[in-house]
């Protein structure tokens, strides 16, 4: 996977092959490659948003541990 | 000879005192005169001076008669000094009560009973309203009388918001300027101050120009001065003409360092008072007006520091609750968000999971369809193919030499080659007759066109 990829980019891409599978505007010839390349897209978006969410929860805590209230 | 009557001179002067005693006797006069040549024997308190009176243009004196005081009148003179501030001296025009006296080794004399303090003031009062009219009437740009105030350019100024750097002009023995140095320097408030004392006379009218010299200095100095401070007090009762002088006055009006005033006069202002920035009575009312004025300056701090405070703790309070719910939605909002690209994602993933393999499915059964179109297509065209086999088949059977041959016809060749045009066999050519089951060599004898 390429390492300046975003989840916003990844994300769009993902979006753009779903919606090509979804409309079977994919030939035979790349349907593998494009789903091969579908599957890394949603590994990468699920590990990018659990280690988001990891670190979100995180810094709740640390907000939680220093506010005055 | 005639007998000359010769009297000794002291029979006359008692003719004279007689007389002069018959006329007059205890008779008492008030009279107004100026006092003239005067002096005062301390150890007797007998006060001596010339009554005179002079013509009002020319200033030639008209009048004069030895005076003197002593005993009840000289009290009555100490209480004058007092109530007016005013000295009995040379110069001065008073109103007084005399009886008239003759003495013969001293003459006539008017012997002083009483002398009317009202008169003085009286004249005092005008003097100091003539001196007043004259500021006004001379210097509009810097004095003017609003609503029986005197506004001055003095008066105008606004004192600094501390008052600290003062410049004091007192005498070098006045028990005022200590009052004032000890209310001022002792304060409770422990203000600090720094004076700069300019030493001056402050009594007599002759020392006004003095004084207004020592003004004049503490303009000279240049340094920053909150104020001036003109103090005097203590010690008895003495003339105050010297703080009613026209230049002094004049000078005090256009000061450009607010002038604060402690002459300690008890009764009128003076018209340095009325010129001055502020008046107050004593050195010692001074000393705390200017603590005063810098205790409210304080205050103001203090009140701005507390609403500083109070202002600040609620708008900490404010931004804590607005943190504090945003926070909340916050963290609301980042676990939406997470939830809904979880489910985005989990829905994109579930399309590419599924719809692929419906997709190779569909493809399988196109094929599939394909296939059985075409092994069913296949029987058919075989079918057919193998009629239209047979049909040809047929025909290139009927039409085989082989055939042809077992029906009876034969096959002529010249050279091994098939003649179908007779033009080419000449008589003489040998030539090979083909049968169905033998081949037979000949020899043409004749040729016959037919």
């Amino acid at each position: 996977m390429e390492s300046n990829l975003t989840y916003e980019s990844a994300y769009k891409e993902l979006a753009e092959i779903a919606h090509e599978i979804e409309t079977e505007a994919i030939s035979v010839d790349v349907l593998a490659e494009k789903v091969k390349r579908a599957s890394d897209l949603i590994t990468f978006c699920q590990t990018k948003l659990r280690s988001t969410e990891e670190e979100v929860v995180n810094i709740i805590k640390q907000i939680d541990n220093h506010s005055v209230s | 000879m005639t007998a000359i009557s010769v009297l000794k001179l002291s029979d006359l002067t008692r003719q004279i005192k007689l007389t002069i005693d018959g006329v007059f006797g205890s008779a008492t006069f008030w009279i107004i005169a100026d006092i003239s040549n005067y002096t005062y024997k301390n150890e007797t308190n007998h006060h001596y001076f010339d009554l005179i009176e002079k013509e009002k243009l020319s200033s030639r004196i008209v009048a004069k008669i030895a005076g003197r005081a002593w005993g009840t009148a000289a009290v009555h003179i100490s209480n004058f000094e007092k109530t007016t501030g005013q000295k009995f001296k040379n110069d001065i025009n008073v109103l007084v009560q005399v009886s008239v006296q003759y003495h013969p080794a001293f003459g006539i004399q008017l012997n002083l009973i009483d002398i009317d303090t009202n008169f003085t003031l009286g004249q005092f009062e005008q003097q100091r309203n003539a001196t007043l009219a004259k500021l006004v009437a001379e210097n509009p740009s810097f004095i003017r009388k609003s609503d029986g105030r005197y506004i001055t350019r003095n008066s105008e100024l606004s004192f600094k918001m501390a008052i600290q750097e003062i410049a004091v002009i007192s005498s070098a023995t006045s028990a005022g300027y200590q009052d004032f140095e000890h209310t001022l320097l002792n304060n409770s408030f422990k203000y600090s101050f720094k004076l700069d004392l300019y030493l001056a006379k402050v009594q007599g009218e002759e020392n006004a120009k003095p004084f207004l010299e020592k003004l004049i200095e503490v303009f000279n100095a240049k340094k920053d001065y909150d104020a001036v401070v003109i103090i005097r007090g203590g010690g008895a009762q003495s003339d105050f003409l010297l703080f009613d002088n026209y230049e002094l006055s004049r000078a005090i009006a256009k000061f450009p360092i607010p002038v604060i005033t402690g002459i300690g006069h008890q009764k009128n202002e003076t018209i340095v008072d009325l010129m001055a920035h502020t008046a107050t009575k004593t050195p010692t009312k001074v000393a705390e007006f200017i603590i005063a004025h810098n205790r409210s300056f304080e205050d103001d701090l203090i009140r701005i520091q507390k609403t500083m405070i109070i202002k600040s703790q609620q708008l900490f309070a404010y931004y804590l609750r607005e943190l504090n719910d945003l926070k909340t939605h916050f963290l609301k909002d980042v676990l939406r968000l997470l939830n809904d690209n979880h489910r985005n994602i989990s829905i994109l993933s579930g399309i590419i999971k599924n719809k692929p393999g419906m997709q190779l499915s569909n493809e399988h059964k196109n094929i599939d369809n394909l296939l059985g179109s075409l092994k069913a297509f296949n029987n058919i065209f075989i079918a057919h193919e193998k009629v239209n086999l047979q049909h040809y088949q047929s025909l290139v059977n009927l039409m085989s030499p082989q055939n042809i041959l077992n029906k009876g016809f034969a096959i002529l060749k010249l050279d091994g080659k098939i003649i179908s045009n007779p033009e080419s066999i000449m008589p003489g050519n040998e030539l090979t007759i083909q049968l169905s089951t033998a081949e037979i060599n000949t020899v043409v004898k004749s040729k016959k066109i037919l």
